[in-house]
């Protein structure tokens, strides 16, 4: 039994009786890295990346009665978004690669405008390069810099071993070193 | 499996400090249209009224498996026509005519839309599982639960949710199709397995069961031709064309044929499935075609990723 915090778990009994504000406070705690993860795992296309967090919460409103605190919340979530990006790009092959990696522009919190532009740029070259990495090392990718997931998290996520997760970050860093590399000249 | 102490940077990236990117407000505005969308069409209540009166209606009947009064029930709403019935009970029978649709409520799992002229019987409605049994016509079901919790037996087939949205048809032969809009469903019938991702589809035939699943957008050619392999003893032919006209995500037909052809063409079938997405470190080629188990799971894994 993994027991979420506190807070979270409230919040999720209200959902269950059907509080629309209780959702949107879970809305509201997730929607960025939600929406994070979908942008850089299709290539910057925002409208891809709002379908799929529109589709991960209602997906995760109906099925919410059925999460019984048996895995950390965050992991299910994690799961619904791997899920439903794959899903994504299953039926809209033709959208990858179909966007610039432009829409980085409003990165949240920035401290200084000076700051905010460095970090901006630097999103720009990390994404370009995450982009061009196959879907099955991308998303590993993903879930450990954006959330810092363990393994153990991330195979629940990505539904495989640990020992694949391992396998397909060890070469996600190699691919990505390289790419960066080039990105820097 | 031990991690890492120390994870490598993305370039100038630290573990957890990719930056977020604020998730437009419309985001919500779309979810919340979604969730005051009407979930019961726009009723016509004259027009239902009278295809009442014309007997025109769903009716439930009615076979008592049984007999408990406090059976478990699952809601059920009219989306068109007339309904007579409110729930429906394990061992009751659901059918719609020519003109009527409704809506079960599966548990708290999801929901199940019955199309016209379709006969549906909950089966069994417990916490281990959710099961309706589909004579003929057609359902669209939108489920999210732990892998195997719903199942939907056809005459041909047994279609297993593993978390996911479907659309499945049948007559009473057991001649019909499935369609995966989100997730995975397995499609199985005495020890034959057919695994079906978003955008594919799988034909059933009756007394063969399953066929072999099929990209929606598959070569029209392809899908001919594993019509005729599965349902019509294509043979060598059948699979020549498959073969010459599988792209890079038709490796989820190639994948279900391995263990299909003959021993003759399988050689074939792997060598094509190689071409088109190379083998990933781990696969043993000769562990594939002896059609190892667990070797045929990871490369299944793998590939799904092209799928």
């Amino acid at each position: 039994m993994v027991v979420s915090d506190p807070d979270t778990i409230e919040i999720i009994e209200a959902c269950r009786r059907g509080d629309r504000e209780a959702f949107r406070a879970l809305y509201e705690a997730h929607k960025d890295k939600v929406y994070s993860i979908a942008l850089y795992f299709f290539h910057g296309d925002t409208a891809a990346a709002g379908d799929a967090t529109q589709q991960a919460f209602l997906k995760l409103l109906t099925s919410i009665k059925s999460f019984h605190g048996d895995s950390e919340f965050s992991t299910w979530l994690h799961r619904l978004v791997v899920n439903t990006c794959l899903d994504g790009t299953r039926k809209s092959k033709s959208r990858e690669r179909s966007a610039e990696p432009a829409e980085l522009a409003r990165i949240a919190d920035p401290a200084s405008p000076d700051e905010a532009l460095s970090r901006r740029q630097t999103a720009s070259r990390v994404q370009a390069a995450l982009s061009s990495l196959p879907p099955k090392l991308r998303m590993p990718i993903l879930l450990r810099y954006f959330e810092d997931l363990s393994y153990a998290e991330m195979a629940q996520a990505l539904q495989c071993s640990a020992g694949t997760v391992a396998s397909r970050l060890s070469q996600g860093h190699k691919l990505l070193a390289q790419k960066l590399e080039k990105l820097r000249r | 499996m031990n991690e890492p102490q120390e994870k490598p940077p993305i370039g100038p990236i630290e573990p957890g400090q990719l930056p977020l990117v604020q998730a437009p407000d419309k985001i919500w505005k779309s979810i919340e249209a979604a969730l005051d969308a009407e979930p019961v069409r726009p009723k016509r209540f004259w027009l239902a009224w009278a295809l009442a009166a014309a007997s025109v209606a769903v009716v439930a009947a009615i076979s008592w498996y049984v007999t408990v009064p406090s059976s478990p029930a699952w809601p059920v709403s009219r989306l068109e026509g007339s309904a007579s019935v409110d729930q429906i009970k394990v061992g009751e029978w659901l059918q719609t005519d020519g003109s009527s649709r409704a809506r079960i409520t599966v548990g708290d799992i999801g929901v199940v839309d019955v199309e016209p002229n379709t006969r549906v019987r909950l089966v069994a409605a417990s916490s281990t599982e959710h099961r309706l049994t589909l004579a003929r016509g057609e359902i669209s079901a939108v489920v999210t639960a732990p892998p195997r919790l719903f199942l939907v037996d056809t005459p041909a087939s047994t279609a297993v949710d593993l978390g996911c949205a479907y659309k499945i048809k049948t007559d009473e032969s057991g001649d019909g199709v499935l369609r995966v809009t989100s997730g995975w469903v397995s499609l199985e019938w005495k020890g034959r397995e057919s695994l079906v991702p978003a955008g594919a589809d799988c034909r059933t035939r009756a007394k063969t069961g399953p066929g072999t699943p099929y990209f929606a957008d598959a070569p029209e050619a392809l899908q001919q031709a594993l019509a005729e392999f599965d349902f019509r003893s294509g043979g060598a032919d059948a699979v020549n064309t498959i073969l010459s006209q599988a792209r890079v995500r038709d490796t989820l037909t190639l994948w279900h044929l391995l263990s299909r052809v003959d021993a003759a063409d399988r050689l074939r079938v792997f060598d094509r499935m190689v071409e088109l997405a190379p083998l990933p470190a781990g696969v043993s080629r000769e562990k594939a075609l002896q059609l190892d188990p667990a070797t045929l799971k990871s490369w299944r894994e793998e590939l799904a990723w092209k799928w």
